[in-house]
């Protein structure tokens, strides 16, 4: 009735129910048969984790028909659930790319990892390099990543972990510059509303240069190195940088030593998912020390409020800071 | 404060609302939908009743959430809850008891640690070299296949063979597979 052909069918899913309940059946049968299902199926879960493309994007808006109650946010492309969950497969095609055969793939747009405001979020990319995404933070990465370049796009922050490789170098690039990897780890901050682009070094080095490949590199940066960017292709280095405190983000807290208040303000409010106003504008020209470690945003908002001086209100996700003599 | 140790990620959480193992509805369908699907074909071996079977989870968990508020979505949650409306299904259907019995000692599939990682690029070599030394045709039509995702009939019109030929050249470069890959075939 059937043959053993028939058992890739029913792994591929390239059954109807009633066809897969009588290969089922026939399975059941003999055990041998199971044996031989088992084996295939581990030969398909070595060689990819997934059996086909699911459509997200279409099962989601199937559900939102069926529950127009459902309140939807725009549904992002693919998090977390492109090929890239599944390492072995991706770096196959990692190792099929340089030897065997690479077609385009149907649909060329990158893969985009988003954070929104007060998420972190980690991923390991097929050549085994990994990321961890800071808050409010987009990371756009080629669906042929590895084939020939490593290069990813980033707006926001973002620390990298990578695994060196000369011929394929790893490159991120940011509104005012790339930053190459030469065997590192290294933080990269590049918000959008921030008019600088700023890099730091933990270990390993890392070269910085323009926007184009062609371009030539400014400055190779060594561990504990901070390199700031700035729109008119200039960058400020310092050496003997507090790594702790540029890479605290990276273990949940955040640490100021003697920053800007714009900055910290800033930072707070995407950490926490605030918008914070001053009413005193001499208060931006201040300078801040201060730490968060705390989960809770009102008690992010009281520690600024103490170290300010100033009075704080909130309301929702709205925050006024008040100069304490104002309030008679 | 220490400095960050190398190929080590703390846990991370930042301000309230990133645990990542508390999942919102919205965030459990986008991080789990593909993996239960998968997970669900096992048992039913029709693509379009595994699609059905995780939707209508997510439909009941968005009535659920309605109800009691916020709920912990947790992976294993999820992965149990997908496990017993598949098994409802095939006794439902009436499915050979032999493979319902089967079907329930499944595990779910594990999530990966950095150590699985480690192991799985060694196995990627050998499963990299496996898939070079299959015959040309077979190779060819197997990366279509697992690699690019393409249907049988986009592979039979890419490589201009027919649909039959297709589908031997997959069973025969499974069937290789499985002998070259032998000693690997059960360690993940």
């Amino acid at each position: 009735m059937f043959e053993q052909a028939d058992l890739l069918r029913l792994i591929e899913g390239d059954c109807s129910p009633e066809e897969a309940a009588a290969i089922q059946a026939w399975i059941a049968a003999d055990p041998r048969r199971g044996e031989l299902l088992d084996q295939l199926r581990a030969v398909w879960r070595l060689t990819g984790e997934t059996t086909r493309d699911w459509d997200i994007t279409e099962s989601r808006r199937r559900l939102e028909r069926a529950k127009p109650a459902l309140e939807l946010v725009a549904p992002r492309r693919r998090w977390w659930t492109s090929p890239w969950a599944t390492p072995v497969a991706a770096a196959i095609a990692l190792l099929m790319a340089g030897s065997l055969l690479w077609f385009p793939r149907r649909g060329d747009a990158p893969y985009a990892y988003t954070t929104a405001r007060g998420q972190l979020s980690s991923l390991a990319l097929p050549d085994g390099s990994r990321v961890l995404l800071g808050v409010d933070t987009r990371l756009r990465v080629p669906r042929d990543y590895g084939a020939r370049t490593r290069t990813v796009d980033l707006e926001g922050e973002a620390y990298f972990v990578v695994e060196y490789d000369a011929k394929r170098p790893f490159i991120v690039r940011t509104e005012y510059g790339s930053t190459q990897d030469l065997g590192t780890e290294f933080a990269v901050r590049a918000y959008r509303q921030e008019p600088t682009v700023e890099v730091v070094v933990a270990e390993g080095r890392v070269a910085l240069r323009g926007l184009k490949g062609s371009d030539p590199v400014l400055v190779t940066l060594h561990p504990r190195e901070r390199a700031v960017l700035d729109s008119g292709g200039g960058a400020t280095i310092l050496r003997d940088v507090p790594l702790a405190n540029y890479l605290a983000w990276t273990r949940g807290a955040l640490m100021f030593d003697d920053a800007p208040l714009a900055r910290v303000i800033a930072q707070l409010e995407r950490w926490y998912d605030l918008e914070i106003e001053t009413d005193d504008a001499a208060m931006a020209d201040e300078r801040v020390t201060i730490s968060f470690m705390t989960k809770s945003a009102d008690e992010a908002v009281k520690a600024l409020a103490q170290v300010l001086d100033v009075h704080a209100t909130r309301t929702g996700r709205l925050v006024r800071f008040v100069p304490a003599r104002s309030r008679h | 404060m220490s400095e960050p140790s190398r190929h080590a990620f703390p846990a991370v959480q930042a301000g309230s609302t990133a645990d990542p193992t508390q999942h919102t509805w919205e965030s459990a369908f986008q991080t789990h939908y593909v993996g239960l699907c998968e997970y669900v074909l096992r048992f039913v071996g029709s693509v379009g009743a595994a699609e059905d079977l995780v939707h209508d989870l997510f439909l009941r968990l968005w009535d659920l959430r309605a109800r009691r508020g916020s709920m912990e979505l947790t992976r294993s949650y999820l992965y149990v809850a997908a496990r017993n409306r598949a098994l409802k299904y095939l006794r439902h259907r009436r499915v050979a008891a032999a493979w319902i019995e089967r079907a329930a000692r499944e595990e779910p599939p594990t999530a990966s640690s950095p150590e699985d990682l480690y192991l799985r690029r060694e196995l990627a070599d050998a499963v990299a070299r496996a898939i070079a030394d299959l015959p040309t045709r077979c190779r060819e039509v197997f990366v279509l296949r697992r690699h690019q995702q393409l249907s049988y009939h986009e592979i039979a019109a890419r490589v201009g063979v027919s649909l039959g030929t297709v589908k031997s050249q997959m069973w025969r470069a499974t069937v290789l597979l499985k002998g070259k890959l032998a000693p690997y075939l059960f360690i993940l």
